[in-house]
């Protein structure tokens, strides 16, 4: 089903995300904005991007990518339209079985129709830009959580995409490098912003990082947002 | 395709071998003394080529890689991977289900083909040993042989080997997210394969 006339590019629309939360979720992520909403951990946030991904359906409400239901589409074009998504899961998501190298080159190999030469470049380039080249043929079971984030985020943002939802992003990592994910994750800087939207939930962020954000909100018990003072 | 086929290799020999000779050993011994000897090519060909080799073979296959196919993607759906495909645009089912699909039915039809090989050999040993001659052997296994053994075989293989690819591979994937449900699902696909494989062959005989 498409909403249109829906520039938001990610819109969540009263959304039950927590069995004690009074209040449902809602929240918009404009053009070249960057925000996070912060919560427990059975806050029910880590459920979002599946709900914006069409991966679940909430029991209520809706949540649009770009003015679209992901989850009503058909199977082949809810597949097509998830690579104009960047998604990186909490817990990475790796496939173990493959090197980090072929986990970034994996969603180029299947989604694009790039020649084998081209998706080799591509992947050399993202692995260049998160500075992952010397680790690249580690298995995520031998890379460490700053190789295996890094990883995760070249392979979200393979297809270039115009949106990027981060689960706990930055967990366990130094501030240093959570900002320089943070800035490959950004895809530069226009007049307007950042050059992607970007949407980020988390438990804690650091406070470095909370300063670089367009908006960050706290989730309460009840489901309202709160903004977060740094 | 490694891991099922060729690392099979020697157990299916192994068990073809031993089968195929104690029961040409014993039938050669048993049926020469009323002078039935031609029965033997009969007892390779419907006892072991067409019944118990594909049998024995699914067996062995569901055994080794059942399991592996259930633990493996019931990991990978535990491990937020089946999840992490989905949000990339790729369907698991294309991904992780078809590779194994179509590795379980060559496999199954390579062992099959291997199984039944190395059961004539041994038969040929086995009557051998108990003085039956080399070219009388093969005569009669290959006069009890028709085309239509040959196919049934055949679509036994594909048979068996969908339900090798199919069954684990819907019981791994149907874990939600509990490391521990990983051995149930593991377990659950072996039996429920096991009962496809003997309900198929009861199948195939009845309508044979």
């Amino acid at each position: 089903m498409t909403i249109p006339h829906s520039p938001v590019p990610l819109l969540f629309d009263s959304i039950p995300i927590a069995r004690d939360a009074s209040h449902p979720f809602s929240l918009e992520v404009p053009e070249h904005r960057t925000i996070a909403v912060l919560g427990d951990e059975d806050s029910g946030l880590e459920q979002l991007g599946g709900y914006a991904l069409g991966l679940e359906r909430p029991e209520s409400g809706r949540a649009l990518v770009f003015g679209t239901l992901v989850a009503s589409l058909p199977e082949p074009e809810r597949l097509a339209f998830r690579r104009r998504v960047g998604y990186l899961p909490a817990g990475d998501g790796l496939l173990q079985n493959l090197s980090l190298r072929d986990n970034v080159a994996l969603p180029l190999r299947f989604g694009s129709a790039g020649t084998l030469r081209d998706i080799e470049g591509r992947v050399n380039v993202m692995l260049t830009a998160v500075r992952l080249t010397a680790a690249a043929a580690l298995r995520p079971a031998q890379a460490n959580d700053e190789e295996r984030r890094r990883a995760a985020l070249a392979r979200a943002v393979a297809f270039d995409p115009a949106l990027l939802i981060l689960e706990q992003p930055f967990d366990g990592l130094t501030a240093r490098v959570a900002s320089e994910l943070l800035e490959l994750a950004r895809g530069g800087e226009s007049a307007e912003g950042a050059r992607r939207r970007i949407f980020i939930t988390g438990q804690e962020i650091p406070p470095l990082i909370l300063r670089r954000l367009d908006q960050v909100y706290r989730l309460t018990r009840a489901g309202m947002l709160e903004p977060e003072t740094v | 395709m490694r891991f099922t086929a060729l690392h099979a290799v020697g157990l299916v020999s192994l068990l073809s071998g031993i089968l195929s000779f104690l029961v040409i050993s014993q039938a050669t011994r048993e049926l020469g003394r009323i002078g039935a000897t031609d029965y033997i090519g009969t007892l390779i060909v419907v006892a072991i080529i067409r019944e118990l080799g594909p049998l024995l073979t699914a067996l062995v296959v569901v055994g080794r890689s059942g399991t592996a196919i259930a633990a493996e993607l019931a990991t990978n759906q535990v491990m937020g991977e089946v999840r992490a495909l989905e949000s990339m645009g790729i369907d698991p089912k294309q991904y992780l289900v078809l590779p194994r699909f179509l590795s379980s039915l060559v496999s199954v039809f390579a062992l099959l083909v291997l199984f039944d090989l190395v059961a004539v050999m041994a038969g040929f040993a086995a009557a051998r040993f108990n003085g039956l001659p080399g070219p009388r052997y093969f005569q009669i296994v290959l006069q009890s042989l028709s085309n239509r053994d040959v196919w049934l075989t055949v679509f036994k293989a594909l048979a068996f080997g969908t339900i090798v690819g199919v069954v684990p591979s819907y019981f791994g994937l149907a874990v939600r997210r509990a490391s521990t449900e990983i051995p149930i699902a593991a377990s659950r696909a072996v039996v429920a394969a096991l009962v496809g494989i003997f309900l198929c062959s009861a199948l195939f005989v009845a309508l044979g």
